[in-house]
């Protein structure tokens, strides 16, 4: 019986290990394919091991020639990014304290207000969006890249909600007590109290940004503000893609990528976490 | 991969008790000053605005907007590319949404066991969600990719013997492929919300109903299905707001003009097309309010039902 139980959990482990691996199978085969030389991704038949291991190809999709991406557009994301969770934070941790610790008229309503917010993605009012940054005199700024996401405070504000209110009464009490101030009091308490909640929020937000595509690509639509995702959606247009090198293709995705992978990696239990939420509790 | 933004879908709303009668209005007022005004000048003001411009049409380079009364919706009704590009939308969630959920939940059944590279083998599943649209776009094109030169799909469709269809050129291939792309994306998170509700079933109940004679099929059917039912909102609501992003990204990218005979033209596409492309201002902003009612209607009913299945 126990040999039969035994049995049955490697085949499982084996079974799980090989769906994983076909899952990630397009990853792979992304790597490898922006390894190999220029005549093998060109052969008509698909390959799956590089003949020989070209790191060069990645130096051709940064400079010379081939060149597809542009230190700038690496620039703009990095900037969006990071500002784009920087500003959203700093509305979030003190919106999620106001609406869990402070006691004031409409605070009921103005939860409702960003739950509701979250049903309403910013792709569903791209139009009058677009038209309210325009009159504002932001389109084609970093502003107006930027903080119309800034604002989409919904989801954080929330989390910081949950995460805050579940802190002790006490600890604020006592904080008022040794004459804090509400502003003394995120700074000193709630910031690092909330460190975990921080790090979900961080986790989620920043591939968000990262990976946004369709408000940069019409809020931004100047050379000089274009964000990768941009570069890649040029890169899967026919023209564009049928007449580059593939493999030089595949090691732009990869640069693009792998920052994200590694971001995912290391921040994955907070990411679950942030995503479970104890919302769902 | 999109906003996961409705995770978190928070506490009930019951106020804390009052100890005291300290009110913090004007404190409350400068803590939650800065969120607010930026939620109304670039969330309130739009949807409101929004709906202004639904009457209207504009140039936005040219002047102010004209009233025009009920014209751009009665266009709305009468245009037959509008029941296209909801019906694209319809198709794209329902094949999309309704597999991962179903596949998130087996996937999920499948990595909720303990070994001892459990952890990276439960990382070769969540890495995708790593990658935007706009990546695996240029990556799945090449995997769908037509002749000459197969892409590895239709290099194996070749062999066995079937004549491989070009994907997105097609009138009846596109939308599923951009399907398939967009589930491989949205799995991840379906699995990893999933799997954290697995974990919350204590392993003792499972191992009682093992023993009381459950087969598999019986164990999901009866003990782990209504157990993870109320996630299974959750999930979907996760999902549609990854699809709503996908339904844009994948077909602006992998089929520009909206596919051959608006094969791919999602309602947010159109919305796109007929603003930013024609000018069609006002009528953009009509087919928006569109949009808003049917996707945030869809989430609002989900998010009703999570609430009741948690009270049950």
């Amino acid at each position: 019986m126990m040999n039969r139980a035994r049995i049955t959990h490697s085949v499982r482990v084996l079974v799980a290990t090989l769906v994983g691996v076909l899952l990630a199978a397009p990853l792979f085969y992304m790597a490898l394919n922006s390894l190999m030389p220029d005549s093998q991704t060109a052969d008509l038949t698909p390959q799956l091991i590089p003949n020989s291991v070209h790191f060069s190809n990645y130096t051709a999709a940064l400079s010379g020639t081939t060149q597809v991406i542009y230190s700038r557009s690496f620039l703009n994301s990095v900037i969006f990014t990071f500002f784009v969770v920087l500003l959203q934070w700093m509305l979030c941790i003190s919106g999620g304290l106001a609406i869990s610790k402070m006691r004031f008229r409409s605070r009921t309503f103005i939860t409702v207000l960003l739950g509701v917010s979250l049903f309403i993605p910013i792709l569903t009012t791209l139009i009058p969006t677009f038209i309210d940054t325009l009159k504002l005199g932001l389109i084609n700024t970093y502003p107006g890249v930027i903080l119309p996401i800034v604002a989409q405070t919904g989801f954080g504000t929330l989390l910081f909600r949950q995460y805050i209110s579940q802190m002790p009464e006490e600890l604020f009490d006592a904080a008022r007590i040794d004459g804090a101030n509400w502003w003394t009091m995120l700074r000193r308490l709630v910031v690092p109290l909330a460190k975990p909640a921080t790090g979900a929020y961080v986790a989620i937000s920043v591939l968000t940004a990262w990976n946004m595509y369709l408000w940069p690509l019409v809020a931004a639509s100047s050379p000089h503000l274009e964000l990768l995702t941009q570069t890649l959606a040029t890169l899967g247009e026919t023209t564009f893609g049928d007449t580059h090198p593939q493999n030089i293709v595949y090691a732009a995705i990869v640069i693009v990528t792998l920052p994200m992978i590694v971001v995912f990696l290391c921040v994955q239990p907070a990411f679950i976490r942030g995503l479970t939420g104890s919302g769902v509790e | 991969m999109s906003e996961p933004s409705t995770a978190n879908l928070g506490p009930s709303l019951t106020p804390p008790r009052r100890r005291n009668s300290r009110r913090d209005g004007r404190a409350a007022i400068l803590m939650a000053g800065p969120n607010l005004a930026m939620f109304a000048i670039f969330i309130i003001v739009p949807i409101v605005g929004g709906l202004y411009l639904s009457f209207t049409t504009w140039d936005i380079n040219n002047g102010a907007p004209k009233w025009v009364g009920l014209a751009n919706y009665t266009k709305m009704f009468s245009d037959p590319i509008v029941g296209v590009a909801v019906g694209n939308t319809v198709k794209f969630m329902l094949f999309g949404v309704v597999p991962t959920v179903l596949i998130g939940l087996g996937l999920a059944m499948l990595i909720n066991v303990r070994f001892r590279f459990v952890g990276a083998v439960r990382s070769l599943y969540l890495i995708p969600a790593a990658m935007s649209f706009a990546a695996s776009a240029v990556v799945w094109r090449y995997i769908f990719l037509d002749g000459p030169g197969y892409g590895v799909v239709n290099w194996v469709l070749s062999q066995v013997g079937i004549v491989p269809p070009n994907w997105f050129v097609s009138t009846t291939y596109a939308l599923p492929a951009l399907d398939v792309i967009a589930i491989w994306l949205s799995l991840p998170l379906a699995t990893i919300l999933y799997l954290a509700a697995l974990q919350r079933i204590p392993a003792s109940v499972i191992e009682a109903a093992t023993l009381d004679g459950a087969g598999p099929i019986r164990r999901v059917v009866y003990i782990i299905w209504p157990m993870v039912r109320p996630f299974t909102v959750l999930v979907a609501i996760v999902s549609i707001l990854s699809f709503t992003t996908g339904s844009f990204d994948l077909v602006n990218i992998l089929t520009p003009t909206g596919g051959t005979n608006y094969a791919t033209t999602t309602l947010i596409f159109y919305i796109y097309q007929q603003s930013f492309t024609y000018g069609l201002w006002g009528y953009g902003a009509a087919l928006s309010v569109l949009q808003i009612a049917l996707i945030s209607g869809v989430l609002g009913v989900l998010r009703v039902f999570y609430l009741v299945g948690r009270r049950a």
